[in-house]
């Protein structure tokens, strides 16, 4: 019995004594997170409350939100250009509301005005902290400012009104507001932003690429415009932040050339950037999100050159540019032309220093032969121009993409790699486009001699002197000469198109001019046809006038289709946003 | 009057007789004596072949026809052990007598067996909650990998999926149906020697498996509180012998046959079809590959061929068991070689098994179980789009792609590949090319080791403490080579980087419990109490990363160039659980239980002040055939009625730290891709790190709760040779832990959170009778069926219904990111999308829809031409958009089963064992991929089925099932292949999954072996199966455990048959 009570009294011990009080021990069960960063490590932090805010700018930096939406409605959106491949409904307006990139424009923009709506909380945090000066403080703090109304300008444009989060904490059941008070809320954000950002002359250099107060005065102009006040727009567009501190350049090559990025006239763009030995092929940094490599410019070359070829040009667009408009063949060429491209002739000497010309041509293979047995070195040639490899294309190619003299498309480049991915940065916001706009709103408010002598800015530019006094088209889609332009309206119109063409603002800025002026100016631009979805023969004469299909819609586009369909998946998910109307 | 030592004594000769009919070694004896004797069953009736074994020894002889035996025994043997399938084991003492004949009766019933049921056993008629039992000679029957796979069909309320056919098993087990809405939280708790486990139990070897016990209910799986809500499966491995050896050698050989194929185009009627294509392509974007045009030409490739293969699998397990009174001792060693049929996947394990229980004294003893096991595993192609999927899409001729050959391989070793400039054919893979120039290992070392310490402290008490040890390590790499043969062939073309990725990872968690407790009868009263506490800390560390190798053996990430790290894959954290608990059970007069149970849990898992859980439940027990009234009603052998209620919970869907706001970042500008976001950008080309939220505070996160109740009957009728189990049962569950995808107005674009409810009732009922047919003549007949209704009740405000979630996303286009839609009031996982009411026949039939609808379009987003499908306009607003889906299928099964069937006729043994569901749907996605000529998502052209080709929309052919053929253009406009009905199909099946036949020789030709039983037998597995389903296999699991994606046919690794020759040797 002894024995059996000393063994209760050691099992009771070890029962009492070692193990409840581990088990039971308190902190047994609060163990420490090793991954990921708490907000207030966040705000101690300066690094880390710097990148709390190049996190929002991040949200750009991705090549569906950029090209699969943004692009795709700023110029499939005024058939100035056309898809080919997977995404062919933008070209007759059927844009499915499951789209991918609708998805992605959506989905990453309001990340990033999230993004923007918890920074400005922690600046202020490591502001009290002292872990921030105030300087910087107030520049961080206007750069998130800036950002989620730029963020908020694009969601407008392409959706009318979108829900308004100007919090943390939302549950994301907000519905829709109506257009004009999210452009109201652009403004509001842009003052904000024009009062706490650096003037770009205290910008360092390490930080080019950073909102300024000039392009917070661009956007806020812009966005009064969408309001209609143009007093207000004017306002903006004339603060001493933008006009003195941002020109047009001298030539208008070098605005979208590779190696003029972040150049005097850009107010925003979108960085990108090619780390050292990173690969610019599918081992690289392109993959979504987060890619420091964007898939935008190649891709519309033409297949010929990268295999690829995913966008074509509306030879109605290369038809209208006026005669001796520097501006076309840097916007779009077609059979026979040259590029011009001062970067691309430098590194290739034009088409004929690309590798498939050179080796086809080598080879033997037409293709990439001149009408002269020579090697070629247009697009295409006048009698056999560039269709693809599937006659699908209208032979026509975006020359404001094709910028960037690292790239080879699907071909492997002379160092025996494939250069597909690029780190041009991609312009948003230019100084022209404010001129234009400048001139728009001064037409509005009837100073057609401001808004004429606005054009003529930028339209000497576009002739490298003196541009004729008269607008006009040198012709229309059907190749009929074009009349001049009489109305001040449609002027500026004519310009946005020929000035920011392959860009991303035209579709906006037609569209910002009022949905019926859009509507009008892209269906009598394009001689659409309603109820016509499939691809119609080049009816204007010229190399690619065979009467076969090659790419060509003439799709007519109604006020419903102005507004893209709320992505599926948004609503989905938040059952309070409604459709738009048509979809 | 029972007390408690005897009822223990009970219980240890319970154990030690029902094992003793296994066989025996022998011992040299001087003296000898020999007795004589018959056996018969109630009835009289002689037994044959019944197996008469000297007590304590390995002599043992079988009867004859007339149920005589003879047996010559060493003198000091007293006593003989009578077995016989079916009937209860008889002990007959000899004291001095020649002649011993012994009457047999049938096992009363399995109401004796004893059920492990957490922190101690219980006598089957004992057990208040719902308990189903497997035990190892149901197992043996039929060759499985891993030991989920034998639970199929045996345990009613237990549905075991077999999501495909992969080497090494990819099982979903649902113990009585869909608990969480979250991906990965349907799994139950798995208990291995007393150990719960955080992993999967693929390690450890079937044939070691000594019983399986599944609880179902609250009731009985409280104790197990927080990680108890999708059931308990406890696991007991085989364990030493008293005072003999058994060594036994286990094996089996299989060839498994190639599976069922898709019936595809050759090369010539694909090239008919892309000219036919081509010619009415009306936008004239279309254009085959110029060799297309002349078909003659062409040579066909045949993909499945290319990649299925006959497999092999090979099992040996050889096992000691033996001791002595005071230690007993169990070793085994395995070795399992599966080759799938899959050219490059295969699954090796090789295990080792020790059990080691010592009697140190009278009052103390130890237990350990240590199991060790390494497995090698690779399916370079698995189930899905990157995987077989391919095989059924490629086109079915590579000419016109690599100019040395346009077969797959050919006899210099030159794969084929695809033309790699024309957009027809560039984005397709020759996916014998990756898996024979692709290497990659897969390694995993477990060990499990427990050791506990038993006192006998008191007449009842006793204390125990468990320590226990489970370390998982993985090793694994990948590496591509570079691809230079298109560009070597294509001027220009790119060369495919080579890739080397490698991930190691360690989980080491440890385990202590203790417990008390205490059995005692007075008189009527019996009490069983135990009472415990437990922690249990789990730490993984682990490191990966990958870039370009230098060369092709490079396998060094220090030297690769572009080296990007995992995220979230490089580091270590920790996860603990502490506990106590308690159980309580009173019995009286053998007629009424109760059982009362409660567990507090703490987990690290959530915020402080929602850490512990307490998980109680009671069950109730009447035994109403001890009541007088019933003490005389011959017919009915015993008589059950159960019922219990209880809460647990389930912490598994979530991982850790998830009630934290949380940034992430800052990264190097090289993280990304994959969806992982480095959250970084450059400002004038130099790369600034960024941080950015990346999920938000949610401190009020906790466990899902489980309220179940139940109610079972128990009977036995003629004189136990037939049994009944019968259990109602409803589930609620509660605020799963779904990670849900949330709007992105949030900021994110998933969030954790605690929402929704569904409940899960339904019936079970498991039969088994035991038969004779005559004298040599014995069977037994199992049958078990489960029923269940699903229902979601509830999500979260403002939403009222799921999509797919989690798991293999397919591709998004055309609306397949969103096939399943789980709404409120509805089962899980419904198949969501449109209603389709045929073919166009005539333009005449597009323009009066168009003319009738708001918008003049009747299916907006589409230009429709005759030979595209036509979907109902559900709402009746005159033209079909989103609002116009609805659900058009469940993927659960209205009920399913197994149906066991055994037989013995002298030495011959025969198991039939059949599986099936039924009323379950199937979204068949591959068929769709088959019907569609275009790569869909993508660009290029794509094979489709021979019953496609040929019933296809025509002018010339007007199907009203099959819509017109199209290049990409056309098919994305068209719309023909979005979710909907026309894909969805009947999945109920009926599998013969097992039919074995084995034959035990004679112990006489064996005995001067040293053998004391041989059975060999042949088998074979999925002989047939009888479904309408038209794909490959209707076994279709969840995609990533999600319930959401549950029956969707993405192209899985299909089953086939297995012929296996076995033996089953002892000594």
């Amino acid at each position: 019995m002894k024995r059996i009570k000393i063994i209760i009294l050691t099992g009771i011990i070890a029962f009492t004594c070692i193990v409840i009080p581990i088990a039971c021990k308190k902190s047994f069960l609060n163990q420490t997170n090793t991954f990921g960063l708490s907000p207030d490590a966040v705000a101690a932090s300066k690094d880390n409350v710097i990148g709390s805010v190049n996190g929002i700018y991040d949200t750009y930096q991705n090549s569906n939100l950029l090209k699969k939406c943004l692009w795709y409605r700023a110029n499939f959106g005024t058939h100035d250009f056309f898809n080919w491949g997977a995404d062919v409904s933008w070209n007759n307006y059927q844009i499915p509301s499951n789209f991918v990139g609708l998805n992605d424009f959506w989905n990453n923009l309001y990340i990033g005005i999230a993004r923007a709506n918890y920074a400005i909380p922690v600046v202020e945090i490591a502001r009290k902290n002292g872990v921030v000066d105030a300087a910087l403080a107030d520049r961080l703090t206007g750069e998130a400012y800036f950002l989620r109304g730029s963020m908020y300008y694009y969601l407008a444009a392409c959706f009318g009104g979108v829900p308004l989060e100007l919090q943390t904490g939302s549950d994301g059941l907000t519905p829709r507001a109506s257009r004009d008070s999210v452009f109201a809320q652009v403004v509001a954000d842009m003052q904000q932003a024009e009062a706490l950002l650096w003037s770009k002359t205290a910008l360092p250099t390490a930080d080019i690429g950073r909102a300024t107060k000039g392009a917070a005065y661009a956007y806020e102009g812009s966005a009064r415009m969408w309001l209609q006040d143009y007093t207000g727009a004017l306002a903006a567009f004339n603060n001493p932040e933008l006009t003195n501190n941002y020109h047009l350049l001298p030539n208008f090559a070098d605005v979208n050339e590779y190696d003029h990025q972040n150049n005097d006239e850009s107010l925003f763009e979108v960085q990108f950037y090619l780390k050292q030995g990173d690969p610019q092929d599918w081992g690289g940094s392109w993959q979504p999100p987060g890619g420091e490599l964007g898939w935008i410019d190649s891709f519309s070359w033409p297949n010929e050159i990268t295999q690829q070829g995913y966008d074509y040009g509306n030879p109605a667009l290369w038809n209208s540019y006026q005669q001796g408009d520097q501006r076309k063949l840097l916007t779009i060429v077609g059979p026979g032309d040259h590029l011009v491209s001062p970067g691309i002739i430098a590194k290739w000497g034009g088409v004929k220093g690309y590798p498939p010309v050179v080796a086809g041509f080598a080879a033997g293979n037409a293709t990439y032969k001149a009408d002269d047995s020579t090697i070629l070195n247009t697009i295409g040639t006048l009698t056999r121009p560039w269709y693809g490899d599937d006659k699908g294309r209208t032979g026509y190619v975006c020359a404001k993409k094709w910028r960037d003299p690292n790239l080879t498309g699907n071909y492997n480049g002379p160092d025996g790699k494939g250069h597909i991915f690029g780190d041009q940065n991609q312009i948003l916001m230019r100084y022209a486009e404010v001129i234009l706009s400048r001139a728009e709103c001064k037409v509005r408010t009837n100073d057609v001699a401001g808004a004429m002598a606005d054009l003529k800015l930028v339209r000497d530019r576009a002739w490298g002197g003196t541009a004729p006094a008269t607008i006009q088209d040198s012709a229309d889609y059907k190749g009929d000469p074009g009349q001049p332009i009489t109305d001040p309206l449609q002027m500026v119109l004519s310009e946005y198109r020929h000035e920011l063409s392959g860009e991303y603002s035209t579709f906006f800025d037609l569209l910002r001019a009022g949905t019926d002026v859009a509507v009008g100016f892209i269906n009598t631009a394009n001689g659409t046809v309603a109820g016509s979805y499939d691809p119609v023969p080049n009816p204007a004469p010229g190399p690619t006038h065979d009467g076969q299909k090659h790419g060509l819609y003439n799709t007519a586009i109604n006020a419903n289709w102005t507004l893209l369909p709320i992505p599926q998946s948004a609503r989905a998910s938040n059952p309070n946003l409604t459709q738009n109307p048509g979809y | 009057m029972r007390n408690s030592s005897a009822c223990y004594k009970k219980r240890i000769r319970y154990f030690f007789v029902s094992s003793i009919f296994l066989l025996f070694f022998s011992f040299a004896f001087s003296q000898q004596k020999t007795v004589t004797g018959r056996v018969t069953d109630q009835d009289s009736k002689p037994l044959f072949n019944a197996t008469v074994t000297a007590k304590g020894t390995n002599i043992s002889t079988t009867t004859n026809a007339d149920g005589q035996y003879s047996i010559t025994l060493p003198s000091n043997a007293n006593t003989l052990i009578f077995s016989y399938v079916g009937y209860q084991v008889n002990e007959m003492s000899i004291q001095g007598n020649t002649t011993v004949s012994v009457t047999m009766q049938p096992q009363s019933n399995s109401m004796n067996e004893v059920v492990v049921i957490g922190y101690g056993v219980s006598k089957r008629r004992d057990v208040t909650g719902a308990v189903s039992s497997v035990t190892a000679s149901q197992i043996e029957k039929v060759p499985v990998t891993t030991l989920d796979q034998a639970l199929q069909g045996r345990a009613p309320g237990v549905q075991i999926i077999n999501n495909d056919a992969t080497p090494g098993g990819n099982v979903t087990v649902l113990i009585r149906g869909v608990g969480s809405l979250a991906p990965g939280g349907n799994g139950p708790l798995y208990v291995v020697d007393g150990y719960p486990t955080t992993g999967g139990i693929n390690n450890i070897n079937p044939a070691d498996i000594a019983t399986i016990d599944v609880l179902k209910d609250a009731s009985a799986t409280a104790i197990y509180g927080i990680r108890a809500a999708n059931g308990v499966v406890i696991i007991t491995t085989k364990k030493g012998l008293k005072n003999r050896t058994q060594v036994s050698l286990d094996m089996y050989v299989s060839s498994q046959s190639t599976p069922k194929q898709y019936d595809l185009l050759n090369a010539q009627d694909f090239a008919a079809l892309s000219n036919e294509v081509e010619a009415s392509d009306s936008t004239h974007t279309y254009h085959g590959l110029p060799i297309w045009h002349t078909p003659d030409a062409l040579h066909t490739v045949d993909w499945q061929d290319g990649v299925y293969r006959t497999g092999v699998t090979q099992s040996y397990t050889l096992g000691i068991r033996g001791g002595s009174d005071k230690v007993q001792t169990a070793f085994s060693f395995g070795y399992y070689d599966q080759k799938g049929i899959v050219i490059g996947s295969y699954f090796k394990r090789y295990s080792l098994n020790l059990n080691l229980d010592y009697q140190a004294t009278k009052w103390l003893k130890s237990s350990t179980s240590v199991k060790y096991s390494y497995q090698d595993a690779n399916t370079p192609l698995g189930s899905g789009g990157n995987g077989l999927f391919q095989l059924a899409i490629n086109p079915p001729t590579l000419d016109s792609g690599n100019r040395l050959t346009y077969q797959i391989k050919d006899g210099n070793g030159n794969y084929g590949f695809y033309n790699p400039i024309n957009p027809n054919v560039n984005k397709f893979n020759n996916p014998v090319y990756s898996v024979e120039t692709n290497q990659s290992q897969n390694i995993t070392n477990y060990i499990l080791g427990t050791t506990s310490l038993e006192f006998a402290l008191y007449d009842g008490l006793r204390f125990k403490t468990n320590l226990g040890a489970n370390v998982n390590s993985y090793s694994g790499f990948y590496l591509s080579p570079s691809d230079s043969r298109a560009a070597q062939q294509y001027p220009g073309s790119v060369t495919t980087p080579a890739n080397y990725h490698q991930t190691i990872n360690r989980t080491f968690e440890w385990l202590w419990e203790n417990t008390l407790s205490y059995d005692k009868t007075f008189g009527q009263h019996t009490i069983n109490f135990v009472g415990g506490v437990s922690a249990q800390k789990n730490t993984w560390t682990g490191m990966g990363g990958g870039g370009i190798p230098a060369t092709n053996l490079t396998r060094d990430l220090s030297s690769v160039s572009n080296l990007t790290l995992d995220i979230n894959g490089n580091g270590q954290r920790i996860y603990t659980l502490a506990s106590s608990f308690a159980r309580l059970t009173y019995q009286f007069a053998d007629k009424y239980m109760i059982t009362g149970t409660i567990r507090r849990d703490g987990s690290s898992k959530f915020d402080t002040g929602h850490k512990y859980g307490t998980f109680p439940s009671a069950a109730v027990a009447w035994r109403i055939k001890n009541e007088s009234f019933l003490e005389n009603v011959n017919w009915l052998s015993d008589l059950k009625l159960r019922g219990g209620y209880g809460e647990v919970g389930n912490e598994s869907p979530i991982g850790l730290f998830q009630y934290q706001a949380l940034y992430g970042g800052p990264y190097p500008s090289n993280i990304n891709g994959g969806g992982a976001d480095n959250f970084g950008y450059p400002f004038n080309k130099i790369y600034q790190s960024g941080v950015a939220p990346t999920q938000p505070a949610n401190h009020k996160l906790k466990w899902e709760t489980d309220k179940q109740t139940d109610i079972g009957l128990d009977a036995a009728f003629m004189k136990g040779a037939l049994t009944f189990t019968a259990d109602w049962f409803k589930r609620d569950s509660k605020d799963f832990l779904l990670t849900l995808t949330a709007p992105a107005q949030t900021g994110f674009l998933t969030l954790t959170r605690n929402v929704g409810s569904m409940s899960n009732q339904g019936f079970e009922f498991a039969a088994n009778y035991r038969g004779k047919g005559g004298k040599d003549f014995q069977y037994g007949i199992g049958l078990t069926l489960t029923t269940i209704t699903n229902k979601l009740t509830s999500i979260t405000s403002g939403v009222d219904h799921v999509v797919n979630l989690g798991g293999l996303v397919l591709n998004g286009f055309q609306g397949w990111d969103d096939y399943t839609r789980s709404y409120v009031g509805r089962p899980i996982g419904e198949f969501y999308g449109y209603k389709t009411i045929g073919i166009y026949q005539s333009q005449k039939q597009i323009d009066d829809l168009n003319a009738a609808a708001p918008g003049g379009i009747y299916r907006p987003g589409t230009v429709a031409r005759p030979g595209d499908r036509i979907f109902a306009d559900l709402n009746g607003d005159g033209k079909v958009d989103e609002e116009d889906r609805t659900h058009i299928g469940s993927p659960q099964a209205k009920f399913f089963g197994g149906l066991n069937l055994d037989g013995t006729y002298k030495a011959w043994d025969i198991n039939l064992y059949f599986y099936g569901s039924e009323g379950n749907k199937i979204l068949n996605y591959v068929e769709s991929n088959l019907e569609s000529f275009a790569k869909r998502g993508s660009e290029g052209a794509d094979n489709v089925s021979q019953k496609y080709f040929e019933e296809h929309w025509t002018p010339t052919n007007p199907s009203d099932r099959y819509a017109r053929a199209l290049p990409n253009g056309g098919d994305n406009s068209s719309l023909n292949n979005v979710p909907s009905d026309v894909w969805v199909e009947d999945g109920s099946f009926l599998k013969l999954k097992n039919v074995s036949v084995g034959y035990t020789l004679p112990t006489t030709m064996l005995s001067k072996y040293s053998i004391s039983r041989l059975r060999i037998y042949v088998s074979a597995q999925n002989l047939f199966v009888i479904t309408k389903y038209t794909g490959l296999d209707p076994e279709i699991g969840m995609i990533g455990g999600s319930a959401t994606q549950n029956g969707i046919d993405a192209g899985t690794y299909p089953s086939s048959k297995f012929f296996t020759f076995g033996l089953n040797v002892t000594f």
